[in-house]
């Protein structure tokens, strides 16, 4: 069957040339980057020159890059790992609408003794730094904002943040995992001192990832082991993942601005085409300022996830961000903090493109859900 | 193949989609293959009865397998997959009522109630919706069309894994969109089938009630902690009334059971009845008090059309899964209770158990048994 997939928040194809960049580190060959000899060094090269490129992604030095398995483990590491660091209690501000990667860190904090805030959105999914600041506790110690939400897109202040927090002793986290390779990202612009990073969202490997941590910033480890990473993330390191993150990261930052030119152009004429051909669709944060890719729709009256399982049978592959059906699922808690009904939370599909997407896949997509909507829509009399 | 596929269930109209309810099993899988073969577009599901947030982290999820063993098949079946969770549904619907009946000093028949309630009835809402007019299933049982269209279901052809008890409950509506591709297979020959065809469930142990117990604990006492219940304790006592021993709930006995009373009596001893009203368990050594020959039901369900006001009907009732049916007069009384009169008699008839109603293989109805 060929499938259009649109689900590249979920993951992204591998790029040919990302795996081109792996395939060297699966020979039967050493490569432990640790080890002194030259298979050691070669691979420590190896290391070396991805450490870089993800660098250059961001605009950070080389030596700020953390080596992850993937953007679970650096929030993790972010949020564990500054808490631990610090003598008095942590306190975690964040938002309603991040990735449970965030949100279940700081659960597991306020377990052990901390504290948790989740700060609002508005109506469109947008954090209002303002309001952030104003109503900060006085004994936070963290921050952390993602900067583009995986569900509905929205892109956040967080640069409106660093300033601030800053004068105020606050170290800031972002995630960063859907923004990478789809709106520019400078770590000196946006102030953070913590970034996460995913390989397998930007077209490169899964279990790659990687955490930026400011120079200076007091970052204790979660893992504990040997000396790689600076310690603060010790296990011998995944070279061919660490490559094909590199070489992902690379591609991304080279066609940053063409690849996010053709999933605007993609998305618009899905949502323009979508919005005129089925009556009762809501676009999910469309006043704020979304990342090119994504879309995030409402089907009135309609139940997401059947809708994604149509399609899927149809060739299409969405998501409602659940990987699993369910008679009686929760609905997305992002759309929930947007001030959506339960209901109207279960009526969305989340559609998003990626740079192997063609032209000829919107009007596929498009004739697919129509005919889904209308069948669906029939079918409940 | 392809011939046994036209042999055992319907050619598909062109494009037709059947959900089949794939539990992870040999039988479920063999019953999808078949359809497949047939043209059916099928689309596998499977219902996820339990949420493994509940296990203890750590702990195993028998859920889990099950789950990844049916998308095996799917797999090897290159068919689509869903997994539909219905756990909470389960619980209300399924568990509840049988931790109700356990603590009312009764016996649940909780599978009839998840095909009638879970398997087919929220399963095959949910198929429509996905554009399946249809469900299929690998049970042992068949479902017959007359003439003119009326489904009729009847007992599966292999006598040992007959399944037609468990589906007593379906109404003629739901019994028109179901299939049971087995119901002309014999267990082997499903087996064979699924050998032949490479499915990684061929050799899978037959699991009856997948994840309802678990290993050293009943069902019951699995019920009980899971309502956090706290049943009534009593006393077991003979028929002469001397106390033999203490008890901490009735869920514990079913009638006919001689097995961990805890009484430590060197007579052979048997539970008679079940008093609910002070939690009393009645033994008895007489093999025989364990006879009956009358009994009633209630919430009677007809899935033939029932007999007319008060006329007695000639047929066989079968008192629980894979015991053999007994012939018996039964006369319908009044808001759904139904007098049956066994031609022979029965051992250790469990209120709360199913009593289903036969016509030589086809399935006439069901009620539960009552208390005496």
């Amino acid at each position: 069957m060929n499938a259009v997939y649109l689900d590249h928040n979920a993951t992204t194809p591998l790029d040919p040339a990302v795996r081109d960049e792996m395939l060297p580190w699966l020979d039967p060959r050493p490569a432990n980057p640790s080890s002194l000899h030259a298979f050691g060094q070669h691979a420590r090269r190896a290391v070396d020159q991805a450490r870089v490129r993800v660098a250059r992604l961001i605009g950070a030095r080389p030596d700020e890059i953390i080596f992850t398995s993937g953007g679970t483990e650096a929030d993790n590491l972010a949020i564990l790992g500054a808490a631990a660091s610090n003598q008095s209690p942590t306190r975690l501000v964040t938002t309603a609408i991040e990735h449970q990667a965030v949100l279940n860190p700081g659960l597991h904090i306020r377990r052990l003794g901390g504290s948790l805030t989740l700060a609002p959105v508005d109506a469109e999914g947008r954090l209002d730094p303002d309001t952030l600041l104003s109503s900060l506790p006085g004994d936070t110690t963290l921050v952390s904002v993602m900067l583009a939400n995986n569900d509905v897109g929205t892109i956040q202040p967080v640069a409106a943040l660093a300033e601030p927090l800053h004068r105020r002793g606050v170290l800031l986290h972002t995630d960063a995992v859907q923004a990478a390779g789809k709106i520019p990202i400078d770590v000196e612009q946006l102030g953070v001192d913590l970034l996460s990073l995913s390989g397998h969202k930007l077209h490169g490997p899964q279990g790659s990832g990687a955490l930026y941590v400011r120079r200076n910033t007091r970052l204790s480890p979660i893992l504990f082991g040997g000396h790689q990473e600076r310690t603060i993330r010790p296990g011998t390191e995944n070279v061919a993942a660490i490559a094909g993150f590199g070489k992902a990261c690379e591609l991304a930052r080279e066609r940053l601005d063409a690849d996010a030119a053709h999933m605007l152009a993609l998305r618009t004429r899905f949502e323009q085409a979508i919005l005129e051909r089925i009556p009762g669709v809501t676009i999910n944060g469309r006043g704020a300022p979304r990342l090119p890719n994504t879309t995030n729709l409402s089907f009135e009256g309609l139940d997401g996830e059947l809708l994604v399982l149509n399609l899927d049978l149809l060739g299409i592959a969405a998501s409602t961000g659940a990987a699993c059906s369910s008679a009686d699922r929760e609905p997305s808690h992002v759309l929930l903090a947007m001030g959506r009904t339960p209901a109207q939370a279960r009526s969305s599909v989340r559609f998003s493109f990626g740079r192997d997407n063609r032209d000829e896949d919107v009007p596929r997509a498009v004739e697919s859900v129509v005919r889904a909507v209308q069948r669906m829509r029939e079918g409940r009399r | 193949m392809s011939r046994l596929s036209s042999a055992v269930v319907p050619p598909s109209p062109a494009g037709s989609r059947v959900v089949v309810a794939l539990s992870g099993g040999v039988d479920s899988s063999v019953a999808a293959a078949l359809l497949r073969d047939a043209g059916w577009e099928v689309i596998g599901v499977t219902l996820r009865l339990h949420d493994c947030r509940d296990v203890p982290a750590g702990r195993s999820c028998c859920a889990e397998d099950s789950v990844a063993r049916a998308r095996a098949v799917a797999g090897r079946l290159d068919i689509p997959h869903y997994v539909l969770d219905v756990a909470r549904e389960f619980e209300r619907q399924v568990l509840r009522p049988a931790w109700s009946t356990y603590a009312g000093g009764r016996t649940p028949s909780p599978c009839l109630l998840c095909n009638e309630r879970i398997k087919f009835g929220l399963l095959l809402a949910w198929a429509r919706r996905l554009g399946a007019d249809r469900v299929a299933s690998g049970h042992y049982a068949r479902v017959e069309r007359s003439s003119d269209g009326e489904p009729s279901l009847h007992r599966g052809d292999d006598p040992d894994k007959d399944q037609s008890y468990f589906l007593a409950g379906l109404d003629r509506l739901r019994l028109a969109a179901l299939f049971f591709p087995l119901g002309r297979l014999r267990k082997t020959t499903v087996r064979e089938l699924a050998r032949a065809r490479g499915l990684p469930t061929a050799d899978a142990r037959d699991s009856q009630n997948a994840c309802l117990t678990q290993p050293g604990r009943s069902f019951a006492d699995a019920l009980r902690e899971r309502f956090a219940a706290s049943p009534r304790p009593g006393v077991i006592v003979d028929e002469a009334g001397s106390v033999l021993a203490r008890h901490d709930g009735l869920h514990h006995f079913t009638i006919g059971q001689h097995r961990r009373l805890g009484l430590g009596s060197p007579r052979r001893l048997w539970v008679k009845c079940l008093r609910r009203t002070d939690a009393t368990v009645v033994v008895t050594d007489r093999a025989d008090a364990l006879l009956s020959n009358h009994l009633r039901i209630t919430g009677t369900h007809w899935l033939a059309a029932p007999p007319p006001d008060g006329a007695p009907l000639e047929c066989a009732v079968q008192l629980r899964y894979r015991a053999p049916p007994i012939p018996a007069t039964v006369t319908p009384g009044t808001g759904g209770t139904v007098a049956i009169t066994l031609h022979r008699p029965a051992r250790a008839v469990a209120p709360g158990q199913a009593a289903v109603l036969y016509d030589g293989d086809r399935v006439l109805g069901r009620g539960w048994i009552d208390a005496d």
